[in-house]
């Protein structure tokens, strides 16, 4: 269960052995929100969610889900206004949450589109709600 | 209950729309889940639980809202493997008459 731990631990541990003190300095090794700790590898996971909505949009527009699309907009605009407000000023996760925020716009409108053109069944109509 | 209603609340608190949105989707009909999003998001919440609890000042109410979106994102990736791979469909080549079929 802690395999992934134990991997992330060792691959630090062979990190710290393999650079050498110029290396470490070029990618800041050793800074407190540098390659050792979660503060880099977190805002860098949200990326992730950023791809996964890039790969929605080969999805047919019915088969998208309005509340998801709609959270992932709000949490991305909050976030990227709070990122500049926050000391220090995080420019990745602004990028991060800016990326989020059109990314669940344009799930929305493509599923407001959606629904706009094709209100005929009263079938469909009960499926949306 | 830090009463400071700063970023430190309110970001949390839009990130809490993510758990909300899916358990008001545990109800409709699993053709809607995105898979690469739900694992997505399972990662994504499983990385932001610890940046919670290690970020200075701790952020509980964040790492609250992670645990529930983890606890909802793989309630949605069960329904969607047993929705895609649990019942049983009868493949491409081999489609019987439809008056043929026996409904489950």
């Amino acid at each position: 269960m802690f395999i992934l731990s134990d991997l992330y631990r060792v691959s630090i541990g062979v990190g710290n052995r393999v650079l050498t003190p110029r290396m470490k300095q070029i990618v800041k090794w050793d800074h407190p929100a540098g390659m050792k700790y979660i503060h880099f590898w977190a805002p860098l996971m949200k990326w992730s969610l950023v791809g996964a909505g890039f790969g929605d949009m080969l999805r047919p527009a019915n088969k998208l889900s309005l509340n998801q699309s709609i959270s992932l907009f709000a949490t991305g605009a909050t976030w990227s206004r709070y990122s500049m407000v926050i000391v220090p000023k995080n420019y990745m996760l602004f990028a991060v949450n800016i990326f989020l925020a059109f990314v669940g716009g344009q799930q929305v409108a493509r599923i407001a589109h959606y629904r706009y053109t094709h209100l005929e069944t009263p079938n469909e109509k009960e499926k949306q709600i | 209950f830090n009463t400071n209603f700063s970023t430190h609340f309110w970001g949390p608190v839009a990130n809490w729309g993510l758990p909300l949105a899916a358990l008001a989707d545990l109800k409709k009909d699993p053709e809607i889940i995105s898979p690469k999003m739900t694992v997505a998001l399972c990662f994504y919440s499983m990385l932001f639980m610890r940046f919670a609890l290690q970020v200075k000042p701790k952020n509980r109410l964040l790492f609250a809202c992670h645990f529930a979106n983890e606890c909802a994102q793989l309630m949605q990736l069960a329904r969607f493997l047993n929705h895609k791979y649990g019942t049983p469909k009868p493949m491409k080549q081999y489609q019987v008459p439809s008056d043929l079929v026996q409904s489950k």
